[in-house]
Parts: structure tokens; C-alpha cells; sequence
């Protein structure tokens, strides 16, 4: 059977050559230049914009939006880049607890280049009660890496946007609209903002100048009857006045909002493909008053903390002071994937882990409620 | 300080298994990523109701309990095979060149790929046969090879394995011209050479060969979890055998001692520092020896100036609202062509708008219950040969991106003949700049260094030895001996791994 392989006439002229194989090696990487290797390259440089990571950023400016609203104007460390409808993390010290919350930009994209970012957030809880009241002009934060798939997607999304905001749900549509107004993007938006009264419109001064062939704004009050202005909520009947054929909608906004606007779009029969809904942070649940105890592995260091039923690892962790890693504080990111030692737990929401995390027991403490004392292994922030 | 007999830096495919070895063979060893999970590329990501899989088309060698390969010995080895869900590649592959009417689908096993390639070509039998025979030499001179790590013999190879020896100095184009393969023939069997990144008139017929010959002869494999279920699971076993594991943790130097220049020790990025004498690195050498060390000897520096970045990937994941069937999406696995010239491909593949080229994996036609009822998902992958995304500044970043992808969506749809457009419900692109961000591998590089002829996989693996240059440092992954893909990536851990493991006992 076996047939003798030969390429030149003699078959030994074939070993010869074989033989020259590590001799001409050695040649050739004897030859390569003495000049010092590259410490970077180009496209890991184009990459660190796209992905500046965490970065400095000192607080310049602080506008105040509406009487519960105020826009955070930072200049970064480095210039970075990001999609318009993004988030991003901004964090700093507060007392003992290194705590950072998730939030849309509602700057351009373009600006980003020139290390300027917004950020527009609503008084509501403990971070913003901080930046609200506390934080000035000139102090320090870190931003992390911009974020998120809230955004327009060319490829497969119609080019006609229907943009659904409530309250500060308006932020990234912001962005989105200014990236339209400067040629950054490409399609046609529609933007219907609710809000309870007049006054409680954030943007709004921003927003009418903006408006184009391409934009278009609506303002809805909830609690308020106006001229220039639809009342009541946002639902079917508003969506037909002002957007019709193919479109995708983006929505911004509560929880309560999300739940309203699911069972008024049933009439328009939407694929999945066409909706989009933002996140929003998991917050506290509501069952019976419990302390547990958590274990946490952080490198090589162990800490024991307590443990609310009522609160996700995550905050229990930040509570502690301990410095765990965070995001999106919805779940869906993964950034904050932690090794479950042992222990019960509940989850906020829709299971958004990988198949595998669940078989080898692997957790995202952003959106874990515990049951009963646990312990876990998290990497350092 | 804390102190480990060996660091492990990078948890990709290389990196994961050399901690195995290492622990397997009695060594303290810390594991160092500086991403939050493990893997590297061997990893999968949630879009809404999808989870797609990160890079891996399908792993080849493995084989069942009955046809075992070599990679399912290494995991048996490691003991990992079972922690892990396993699923069998229907069909090898379809690969179309529709500007020369060339459209053929390959079964794996090879009495039937012969025979498929007859009924395609008439009269290719016989030279398929000695394209099978020497593929099979080849294997089995490199399982001899490994056994004596590389230090062979000649009188046994040129007795024992006198055609691989004879082959083995030649490229693809070489060998199989010389087998009087038919030119239709050679292109249809030539598909899968985008899965190494070198044309064939410059990759070695032995590595390619090789790479066949284990495909058809143990078909592919699939992990049911996508490649995550594989790295979750090797770090589970790394765990059970004592070893310790950081994520997020980026090792910024290699320490080295004062008077031989070797490992000291690793620094971490939060300044902690290791101390060890051993290192095992899953990254690339120019950033080890480009950044990662204070002292590199000249020499070091010239062989890895010398070396040539292989393919930067580039990969859109699709998750569609119908299945399979519905859209016309009949087999698991294409290669799409311009021309089988591979050469004249390969100079297309090196710029943004030229470059056409897919290899694309549909994982329901694998695993129909990858994804839910009615839909199915879809990954679709290109290389470029030069650095061409290096001219794509940050603000025409997301444009360049989106523009690829319409090609690639065009270009399937014109191909195939079947329409996914309307059907996208998510979409997600990976490119250069992505994976030059996720692995930290210089200019998005996904393959390593380039198989090219000087610098393939025969002399790398003769030279092993002295490649090894700085006391205490050997490379794992797609950049060293084994050269890239993922079952090379492991072999080269297991090899780097079970070397450390004797340099430890050395120094007793």
C-alpha cells in the first residue's frame, strides 16, 4: 500500500531540505531588527478610546435642570468614545464605601473626544442624594468604561426611531439626539417625552433646538393640561398620531412605565427585534427583616459582612466598604460575575447569566438577594 | 510576600490547561487573569434572549469515547471531559466559490470524504487516499515527537516516518501538486486554510494536513454551553486540585533576578508582588518581551521583531427571529471565497474593503436547541492580513463596523441564497479593536504569529528547546509552538505546563 512520497528527483535532496528547516529558522530570527519591541499598537490605542476602562474625571460644571434634576459636567482624564445611548459608571468616596452607580450619557459622543462628558441625574436615592447635595465643581471621580446596548443600531434597525422617555429616561435620548444633529448618526427620530408638568421637562429649551427634519419632540404631561403639549400618558393612541409603518421603539423610563407600554404596543404587534427597553438598577425587595452573614474572597483577603434579605450582595458589599466590582446593576452585564461557595439566594428579574455560570454555580451579586448566610468568591473592583 | 512555585499568566485556552499540568504535577500555582472570567476568546456572551458563542467554530480532534482524538485524551487527562456537555458537528464543511461555480458540502470520516470528493471530481480518489496517508504519517510522527518532547531521533524518523520527512519541508501547494491532486480537488480540500491564516503556497503541508487529517478522521465537537461550559470548567478543576485563581488581575511585570536575568517573581496591578521562579505566559511574546520585563537580551528582541502577526479577527454574531429551516440556513458550517486562489485571496484579506472572505457557523444546525424555538443564531468570521483597522480612527469606528457587517450579511445572502436580513433581532460585532481590547493582544491579532514557512509548525516544534531562552519563562496559546486555534492552544499548555513541572523538580 504505502507509497513513497518525493518532490525532487531524489528523494535524500527532499530530506535535505527538511534538515535546513531549523537552520533557516535560527537564520531568520537571528535577522529580525534589534530595535526595541513596541510598548503599543495602533489598534489597541483606537481601542483604549473606545474602551478608555476606569479614568479620572474632575467635576467641571453642574447645571441645575429641574428643581430635582442636575447635569454633571466632567472632563476625563483621556479622550475617549462611546455610542450615543450608552451609560457609564460614576463612582467616588463616600465616607467609608467606594460606591458608583450606572448612568446615560447625556452628552454627544463627539464631545467625549475632547474629554467632556454629562451624565443628568434625578435626586432619588443614596448616590445621587450625594451628588445632588455634595458634590462641586472641581472634585474627583472615576468614570468607567462607556457601556450598553441602548442604542441605534444601523444594521438592523428601522430607520425611523420611536424614543419613549419618562422623566430622566430622557438622557440618552438626548445624546441620541444631538449625535443626529451634529452628523454623527443617520435615521429619523421621534421622541415622545412624559413627564407631570412643564416643569418637570428636563432638556426641554436643549431639545426644541434641536429639532429637524429628523427629530421630532413631543412633550406628554401627565398632571398637567397645556397648549403645545399632549396630556395624559403615553400609549397606542399617542404612538399612531405620530409614528406610523415600520419602526423601533426605545424606551427609557420606570419600571411602571415598561409595564403600561408592554400591554399598549400588543396592538401593533411588534417583533422582539423592533423594542428596546434600558435597563433599570435593581433595587431593595420586600420581604421579611433578615441579616445574614456573607463571606466574601477578595484576592487573598476574606471579610465577613452583614447581609439585608431586603438588599442585593452588591449593596451589602458596598455598604461594608468593601470594593466589589460594578455596573450595570441590572444583571445583564456580567461584570460584577462572582463564584458562589455555598449558600440560597433569590434573583431580581429575568436570569441573565450564561448557561454554564448556573451549572458551575456562579452568580452576579448586582442582582442577588440572599436567603441565607452565603459565601463568595468576587474579583477586586 | 505570597510565594507560588508557578504563575500562570492569562487564563485563556494555553494558560488554563498549563495550570492543570502544573498542579497535577505538584506545583503551588496562582492563575492571574485580568479579565473578570476565564477562557481568552473561549468565552460566550448574553443579547437578549440569545447566548452566542465567543469564537469557537468547532473543536476538532476531540472525537467520541470510541474515536477518541488527542485533545479528549488531554482533557481525560486533565480530567475535565466529563464536567462538560459534549455535541457532535453534523457535517465538515460547505465551501462556495460562487465566481467559479464551485459549491461542495464535505462529510467528516475519511472513506466517506473520499468518495464525496470523487462524486465532485472525478478521478481525485487515488491522490485523496495519499493526501490521507501522509496526513496520517504525519500524525503519527508527531505523536512520536511529542513523546521524546521534540528531541527525535533522524535514523528512526526518516525509517519510521520517511514521507513525512520528505513532505515535510514543502507547503500545501507543494505537496498535493506533487500528488497530482486535481486543481478542483485541491480547492475543495484546501477550504479550511483560513482556520491557520497563511496561504497555501507559503503554510506547511504538514501543519495543514495535520489539521485535516484530524477533523475528518475524528469529526468536530461542540461544548453544549458554548465555550464558557470548557474554561468554567477547567477552572473548577484547577480549584479542586488547590490552585488559586484572580480574576480582574492584570500582571504587569515579570520580576527578574538579579544575576541570571530569570523569573523572580510577577508584579500584579494593584503592586502586589509574587514571588516565584517559574512562569507560564498565555500572552504574546512582544508584550512580555516588549513590556512586561526590564531585561531582554538581544536576541530575544530580534526573534520576536522577526516574527509576522497572523490574521486580526473579525466576527458579527447574529441572533435571528426564525429558525434554520425558515430562512433557508441548511448547513453548520461555510467557507466563502472570492477565488480558491489562496494566495490572491490572501492579498484581498489585508484591507477593509476587499476583504470578503467568511468562514460562518450556523450552531442550530450543531445543536437545534441552542437557541430558542423559532430562531436560530449565526457567527460569522474574517481575518485581515494587515493592519488596515490601524487606519479606522475612533469616530469612524462604529461606520467601519456596521459597513463590514453589511458586506457580510450581502455577501451570505448572495452565496446562499437565503435571506436574514429582516430577521435580526440581535446583532453584535467583534473586530480588531475588540479583541485587541478583550486579550490585549497587540493590533487585534486572533492567530498568533503567522504560520509562514519559515516559521511553521515543524521548526517550531524542532526548536522548542531553544525558544526556551530566559530561565523560568515558557509561553502557553496561540503565539507558541502549537501555533493558534483552540486545541493547539491547549496542546501547547499541556506542553508548557508539564515542562515547568520538570524544571521544578530539577531545581529540586
Amino acid at each position: 500500500m504505502a507509497f513513497v512520497f518525493k518532490k525532487q528527483i531524489f528523494g535524500f535532496m527532499d530530506l535535505l531540505r527538511f534538515k535546513k528547516m531549523v537552520p533557516k529558522r535560527r537564520e531568520k530570527l537571528a535577522e529580525g531588527a534589534a530595535a526595541p519591541l513596541p510598548v503599543s499598537y495602533k489598534v489597541n490605542e483606537t481601542a483604549k478610546i473606545l474602551h478608555p476602562g476606569y479614568q479620572k474625571a474632575v467635576l467641571r460644571e453642574i447645571v441645575l435642570n429641574t428643581q430635582d434634576t442636575k447635569t454633571y459636567v466632567f472632563e476625563t482624564e483621556r479622550p475617549f468614545y462611546f455610542r450615543a445611548g450608552q451609560y457609564l459608571t460614576v463612582g467616588c468616596k463616600v465616607g467609608q464605601s467606594n460606591v458608583s452607580r450606572p448612568y446615560a450619557i447625556s452628552s454627544a459622543p463627539k464631545d467625549a473626544l475632547h474629554k467632556k462628558v454629562a451624565v443628568t441625574v434625578k435626586k432619588c436615592g443614596f448616590f445621587s442624594g450625594y451628588l445632588f447635595d455634595s458634590a462641586k465643581a472641581g472634585d474627583e471621580f472615576i468614570l468607567g468604561d462607556p457601556s450598553g446596548e441602548f442604542c441605534y443600531e444601523p444594521v438592523k434597525d428601522s430607520r425611523q426611531v420611536l424614543a419613549i422617555a419618562g422623566g430622566s429616561g430622557i438622557t440618552p435620548f438626548y445624546s441620541m439626539a444631538q449625535s443626529l444633529a451634529d452628523g454623527t448618526s443617520d435615521y429619523s427620530l421621534t421622541v415622545l417625552y412624559g413627564a407631570k408638568t412643564e416643569q418637570d421637562l428636563i432638556f426641554k429649551k436643549e431639545l426644541d433646538a434641536l429639532v429637524s427634519d429628523k427629530i421630532k419632540v413631543v412633550y406628554v404631561l401627565s398632571d398637567e393640561k397645556k397648549a403645545g403639549y399632549e396630556h395624559g400618558f403615553i400609549g397606542a393612541e399617542l404612538i399612531k398620531k405620530y409614528v406610523s409603518g415600520d419602526f423601533t421603539v426605545m424606551m427609557c423610563g420606570p419600571q411602571a412605565m415598561y409595564a403600561f407600554l408592554d400591554k399598549e404596543l400588543k396592538s401593533f404587534g411588534l417583533p422582539l427585534r423592533r423594542v428596546k427597553k434600558e435597563a433599570n438598577c435593581v433595587g431593595v425587595r420586600d420581604v421579611k427583616d433578615a441579616t445574614y452573614k456573607l463571606t466574601v474572597h477578595i484576592g487573598f483577603e476574606t471579610y465577613t459582612v452583614n447581609a439585608a434579605a431586603g438588599e442585593t450582595l452588591l449593596t451589602s458589599m458596598e455598604r461594608a466598604g468593601l470594593n466589589a466590582p460594578s455596573k450595570c446593576r441590572a444583571g445583564g452585564c456580567g461584570f460584577c460575575h462572582s463564584r458562589l461557595i455555598s449558600g440560597k439566594y433569590s434573583l431580581a428579574g429575568a436570569d441573565k447569566r450564561r448557561l454554564a455560570d448556573l451549572k458551575f454555580g456562579y452568580i452576579h451579586p448586582c442582582c442577588t438577594y440572599p436567603d441565607s448566610d452565603m459565601e463568595i468568591v468576587v474579583p477586586k473592583a | 510576600m505570597k510565594q507560588y512555585d508557578a504563575v500562570v499568566i492569562g487564563a485563556g485556552n494555553g494558560g488554563l490547561v498549563a495550570a492543570i499540568r502544573l498542579l497535577q504535577g505538584g506545583a503551588k500555582t496562582l492563575l492571574v487573569e485580568k479579565h473578570n472570567i476565564p477562557g481568552g476568546f473561549a468565552t460566550s456572551f448574553r443579547r437578549g434572549r440569545f447566548e452566542f458563542e465567543a469564537s469557537l467554530h468547532e473543536l476538532n480532534d476531540f472525537g467520541t469515547k470510541d474515536n477518541a482524538g488527542e485533545v479528549r485524551d488531554l482533557f481525560d487527562a486533565l480530567g475535565v471531559t466529563d464536567k462538560i456537555e459534549w455535541m457532535q458537528i453534523p457535517e465538515a464543511y460547505r465551501v462556495i466559490v460562487k465566481s467559479e461555480k464551485l459549491d461542495a458540502t464535505m462529510p467528516f470520516g475519511v472513506e466517506e470524504f473520499i468518495a464525496k470528493m470523487e462524486s465532485y471530481v472525478p478521478g481525485s480518489t487515488p491522490s485523496m487516499r495519499k493526501f490521507f496517508d501522509l496526513a496520517e504519517e504525519i500524525r503519527l510522527a508527531q505523536a512520536y515527537s511529542s513523546s521524546v518532547n521534540g528531541k527525535t531521533d533522524p535514523k528512526v524518523m526518516v525509517k519510521k516516518y520517511g514521507n513525512f520527512v520528505r513532505c515535510g519541508s514543502y507547503s500545501v501547494n507543494e505537496v498535493l501538486r506533487t500528488l497530482k491532486m486535481p486543481q478542483k480537488a485541491i480547492d475543495i480540500l484546501s477550504a479550511y486554510w483560513c482556520y491557520l491564516g497563511a496561504h497555501l503556497e507559503d503554510m506547511s503541508f504538514v501543519h495543514y494536513a495535520s489539521m485535516v487529517n484530524r477533523y475528518i478522521r475524528r469529526g468536530a465537537s461542540m461544548p453544549k454551553m458554548r465555550s464558557h461550559e470548557i474554561s468554567l470548567a477547567m477552572v473548577e478543576r484547577i480549584l479542586e486540585l488547590g490552585g488559586d485563581v484572580l480574576f480582574n488581575t492584570e500582571a504587569v511585570k515579570i520580576l527578574q533576578d538579579e544575576k541570571d536575568s530569570g523569573v523572580a517573581g510577577v508584579l500584579l496591578d494593584d503592586g502586589t508582588e509574587i514571588k516565584t521562579r517559574h512562569v507560564v505566559a498565555n500572552c504574546a511574546p512582544h508584550l512580555v518581551f516588549g513590556k512586561m520585563m526590564d531585561k531582554v537580551a538581544e536576541a530575544d528582541v530580534r526573534a520576536t521583531n522577526a516574527r509576522k502577526f497572523a490574521g486580526r479577527g473579525f466576527t458579527m454574531f447574529l441572533g435571528l427571529n426564525r429558525s434554520a429551516d425558515e430562512l433557508g440556513i441548511e448547513n453548520h458550517n461555510y467557507f466563502l471565497y472570492d477565488t480558491s486562489d489562496s494566495v490572491a485571496q490572501y492579498e484581498r484579506m489585508k484591507k477593509i474593503d476587499t476583504n470578503t472572505v467568511q468562514a460562518t457557523v450556523c450552531l442550530n444546525r450543531a445543536y437545534p436547541e441552542c437557541s430558542p424555538e423559532g430562531t436560530c443564531m449565526m457567527y460569522f468570521t474574517t481575518l485581515y492580513m494587515s493592519d488596515d483597522w490601524a487606519n479606522v480612527k475612533a469616530q469612524d469606528y462604529f461606520k467601519t463596523k456596521d459597513r463590514v457587517a453589511e458586506m457580510m450579511i450581502r455577501r451570505f445572502e448572495k452565496d446562499t441564497g437565503s435571506k436574514i436580513r429582516d430577521s435580526i433581532e440581535e446583532i453584535s460585532v467583534a473586530t480588531p479593536m475588540t479583541y485587541a481590547r478583550y486579550c490585549g493582544h497587540p493590533q487585534g491579532v486572533i492567530y498568533g504569529y503567522e504560520s509562514q514557512y519559515w516559521d511553521g509548525l515543524m521548526p517550531r516544534l524542532q526548536m522548542m528547546a531553544e525558544d526556551h531562552t530566559v530561565r523560568g519563562l515558557r509561553f502557553a496559546g496561540g503565539y507558541s509552538m502549537r501555533l493558534s486555534g483552540y486545541s493547539s492552544a491547549y496542546f501547547s499548555g499541556d506542553i508548557s505546563g508539564r515542562q515547568t513541572v520538570g524544571d521544578i523538580k530539577r531545581e529540586g
